[in-house]
């Protein structure tokens, strides 16, 4: 075998032997050697792919039978499972939608075009790399997380036996299936795999066997197959039209019949779906049910990312139409409507799955924008987020573990009880938020792209100014610990420290380096269908054309501020005061009690606002869901109408 | 920075912003009082007043309550570096939040009932004043066709002539900046308010003097941002920057603490629509 044909394998095969070693063999040791080491292959194959650049490749056929053929076969097992799933769950959604995408895929290979070929059969470019990094990377970092997230997790769950093989199957093939989406060019391929995260999703969701997993599972379920038919539809139309089923034929330049519009806005109308954007939002609020490692993955690097990379993949063959303009509008409009509604959360997965979908809905609006700068801003928000994202949910069910809530309220003060895990929480929230952290230069870049669509920069800067509030409420709680001197110690295992501090020190780190990134990897994956890159880098500074940011003068003001404290402030004991209580403290220090009524003792309560009346899901809900549909029949029926 | 004019900017900016902030605030300290029927103190009484917290002993909640502090200092010199440089507007006003979100972070950093209430209500205020500063920095794009404040100072016409609502709506945020009545609701200039000092409750001594300056630097950069609306020359801008000044002050001796709620309401009904009347109309007249 020649050595791509070797990182493909390991890339896309290695995971799914892993899971199957996971499944069959059940035995605690064997299963952390074996994620252990999948999740080092899994890194230094996509290192390699780095090193190696983009390429094209079509796998030689096994034992005479060709890999078109292989990927058909288990297509349609794989609808027919959805199809059993239907039955066995008695739902009629899940069955008819399983029932259409066997049509479809039926009518197309049996009516349309038996048996097309398409070469090459699998097309990495610099974006694929990308995607296989954050797979990768990320992806392996939350597997081995969860080798010691699970069993904490089956231990509070008093489990006879484990059902951790089959977690681990599913979550380690998981990274495969992805790994594979994004490499294949071939796009009855890619829906093969975008089926199988569908799949791999449901299974995780459902994990606990719960009735409110299974329903939820259930939901996720029917609204990936309304995508997936989606898909499949849009398989046919496109062959018909522009006789080709090749990704990169479809976005390499060239006139373009407006006939595939409609395809086109089919696929985006999936990659919305499998992205969380509104209305189908539920899917994924749903999902936090699932074991956090679950949450971590689905929100990071797998599954949502699928929807936002076929979204970007496709920008440059819907450029310049009417149909980007609706694709940016949709996406601002959950960037903006689901920034609000996390402020009235106080869950923070349900905080986080908020902003998971309104990044996820200003990834797309980019894309909508479709700019070179606009799309560099794009990927570059798919690989930060997926770091911080990944990152947050990890603390979260770190804090978890050891309080056993996942209320952010709950989490008053953490910085004294769990200094380590709150302080990187902080730190993984301020890398979401402010500058000079590359998600916030992202968005910096989002909104001077998108300038010359000025509702678009109205959503955005609104949607901006909601996010802080969010961000903000949850560190002020991890923060408000009683007064005093603060040195409780926290025992960390070492597989959740090492995650944590990996992905804490990516995100940093990147953010710092994001001029040479941007120059060695973004720009490459924008130019070659835009001629140009959109954002440059001028040595360790970036410009967007109309804007310029220093990175590592702002670095530095960072550490000014930060190791002051740390390297020359030593606070005495006798210069602590408690809080200020209008004189009626009712010790000195460490109990936050005041003196009330009849020099009743109270203790103090403090919380933050959340305007559940205002901004909570009922209330916006019942016009922002509407509107939401209407967007996205807009963005299907606007390229038929004409 | 490579340019020496450049270093000079900065050591200016730097240098220099204390005394113009601080004798500012001492000016309007001497007008209010003349306004209420009082004799006032000096106008250099802010000078004295950080003088005498800086020699105070540091009391404190925790050993790094005062981090927060500096972050609010130091991005705020950094905005205001930022902005005499001409550099990126949307940064500018990105790096000023951190130094916002700072000072938030410092009064969350301690279990206080007082400082929680301010640091909850001084969010809001962000998020009623960012989108102002942001649809400002867009609005001068339009006129500009960059986010650069350099290529401001390349126009002929001065922006106030085009921008005369987006500069209205850029005035209600000096009020909040300046924390001034009716929005001086997360933490005002006097303790006798219903959450005592808001967000700065917790901080005493030489930290409270630091918080002073900061505040020095803040009202110099908010006003060089309006001053940008007459960048055709140094005087003028620093003409309409001073009117500006002297409007609020006025404006704070005739207006009565309003809710986090009422302000929520003007700032995004009022001034956001102020700036999107005169975005559009920007755009239809072209």
């Amino acid at each position: 075998m020649d050595p791509i044909a070797q990182l493909l394998a390991v890339a896309t095969l290695l995971p799914l032997v892993g899971g199957i070693v996971c499944y069959v063999i059940r035995n605690s040791v064997i299963r952390t050697l074996t994620v252990v080491v999948t999740a080092i292959a899994l890194i230094g194959a996509s290192l390699l792919l780095l090193q190696n650049g983009p390429f094209e490749y079509t796998p030689p056929p096994v034992a005479g039978i060709d890999w078109g053929t292989i990927i058909m076969v288990a297509d349609f097992a794989l609808l027919f499972v959805f199809l059993g799933l239907g039955l066995y769950l008695k739902n009629v959604l899940v069955t008819l939608l399983a029932l259409a995408q066997i049509g479809l895929v039926g009518y197309f290979e049996l009516v349309v075009a038996p048996h097309v070929e398409v070469k090459p059969a699998l097309f990495v470019d610099e974006l694929s790399i990308i995607m296989a990094l954050i797979i990768s990377i990320v992806g392996s970092l939350i597997c081995v997380y969860a080798l010691q997230y699970m069993p904490d997790h089956e231990e509070h769950k008093h489990l006879e036996r484990s059902r951790q093989p089959r977690f681990f199957f599913w979550l380690v093939m998981f990274l495969g299936a992805m790994n594979a989406l994004v490499f294949a060019n071939n796009l009855l391929w890619l829906y093969f795999f975008w089926e199988v995260t569908t799949l791999c999703s449901f299974m995780l969701i459902r994990h606990d066997l719960t009735e409110e997993s299974i329903a939820n599972a259930t939901r996720a379920l029917w609204m990936n197959s309304l995508g997936g038919v989606a898909f499949a539809a849009g398989i046919p139309l496109l062959y018909m039209n522009a006789h080709t089923l090749s990704l990169k034929a479809l976005i390499e330049g060239g006139a373009r019949p407006e006939t595939i519009l409609l395809p086109l806005a089919l696929f985006v109308f999936a990659g919305a779906t499998k992205s969380a954007q509104m209305p189908f939002q539920s899917w994924l609020l749903g999902a936090m049910v699932a074991p956090t490692p679950v949450s971590a993955l689905l929100h990071s690097s797998t599954m949502v990312k699928a929807g936002v990379y076929l979204v970007v993949r496709l920008a440059p063959a819907y450029v310049g139409t009417s149909l980007s303009t609706f694709v940016a509008l949709a996406g601002a409009f959950t960037f903006l409507l689901t920034a609000v509604l996390a402020i009235s959360q106080s869950n923070a997965k349900r905080v986080l799955a908020y902003s998971t979908i309104s990044n996820l809905g200003l990834i797309i609006a980019c894309a909508g924008i479709n700019t070179p700068l606009a799309i560099s801003a794009a990927i570059m928000l798919i690989i930060f987020h997926a770091i911080s994202k990944g990152l947050l949910f990890l603390c979260t069910g770190t804090i978890e573990h050891k309080i056993w809530s996942r209320d952010i309220e709950d989490m008053e003060g953490l910085i004294g009880k769990l200094p380590i895990t709150a302080t990187i929480t902080v730190v993984g929230i301020v890398t979401m938020l402010l500058p000079p952290f590359a998600v916030l230069i992202s968005k910096w870049a989002a909104i001077e792209a998108s300038v010359n669509m000025p509702w678009i920069t109205l959503f955005f800067i609104l949607g901006s100014a909601a996010t802080v509030v969010f961000w903000v409420k949850w560190i002020g709680k991890l923060l408000g610990a009683p007064a005093g001197l603060n040195g409780g110690a926290e025992r960390l295992e070492a597989l959740y420290l090492a995650p944590l501090a990996l992905l804490v020190g990516m995100a940093v780190l990147l953010s710092a380096f994001v001029a040479p990134l941007v120059d060695a990897v973004i720009a490459r994956a924008v130019m070659p269908y835009y001629q140009v890159s959109g954002i440059a880098a001028a040595g360790s500074d970036l410009s967007t054309g109309v804007g310029f940011i220093v990175i590592w003068p702002l670095f530095l003001v960072l550490l000014l501020v930060i190791l002051p404290v740390y390297l020359f402030v030593r606070v005495k004991a006798e210069e602590i005061r408690p809080a200020y209580m209008c004189g009626e403290n009712i010790s000195d220090l460490h109990t936050v009690e005041f003196r009330s009524l009849q020099d009743k003792a109270e203790p103090v309560v403090t919380s933050s606002y959340y305007f559940e009346k205002a901004l909570g899901e009922k209330s916006l809900n019942a016009w922002a869901n509407p509107v939401a549909i209407a967007l996205l029949v807009l963005l299907v029926a606007g390229v038929m109408v004409r | 920075m490579s340019n020496p004019m450049d270093v000079l900017v900065v050591v200016a900016a730097i240098v220099l912003s204390p005394f113009v902030g601080g004798l500012l605030f001492g000016i309007d300290r001497k007008l209010t009082a003349r306004l209420q029927g009082r004799y006032g103190p000096p106008i250099v009484q802010p000078f004295y007043d950080f003088l005498k917290l800086w020699g105070k002993s540091r009391i404190v909640a925790n050993q790094s309550q005062m981090m927060y502090v500096y972050g609010y200092l130091l991005f705020t010199i950094t905005a205001l570096c930022l902005l005499a440089l001409r550099q990126d507007l949307l940064i500018v006003i990105f790096v000023l939040a951190f130094g916002g979100v700072s000072l938030v972070m410092g009064a969350f950093a301690v279990k206080s009932p007082y400082a929680n209430f301010g640091a909850q209500r001084e969010i809001l205020q962000m998020v009623a004043y960012e989108p102002i500063l942001m649809l400002a920095a867009v609005a001068i794009w339009k006129q500009t066709g960059t986010f650069m404040v350099s290529d401001i100072f390349k126009l002929n016409q001065p922006l106030l002539l085009s921008l005369p609502l987006v500069f209205v709506a850029l005035l209600i945020i000096l009020t909040i900046k300046m924390r001034k009545s009716p929005f001086d609701i997360a933490a005002s200039a006097h303790a006798h308010q219903e959450i005592v000092r808001g967000v700065y409750t917790e901080y005493s001594g030489p930290y409270l003097a630091l918080i002073e300056l900061t505040h020095w630097y803040e009202l110099v950069l908010v006003l060089g941002i309006i001053g940008l609306f007459w960048a055709t020359s140094i005087w003028a801008a620093a003409a309409i920057a001073l009117v500006a000044f002297l409007l609020e002050i006025v404006v704070d001796n005739i207006a009565a603490r309003m809710t986090w709620s009422w302000m929520i309401k003007f700032v995004w009904g009022t001034g956001i629509s102020l700036s999107v009347v005169n975005i559009a109309a920007l755009y239809l007249v072209k």
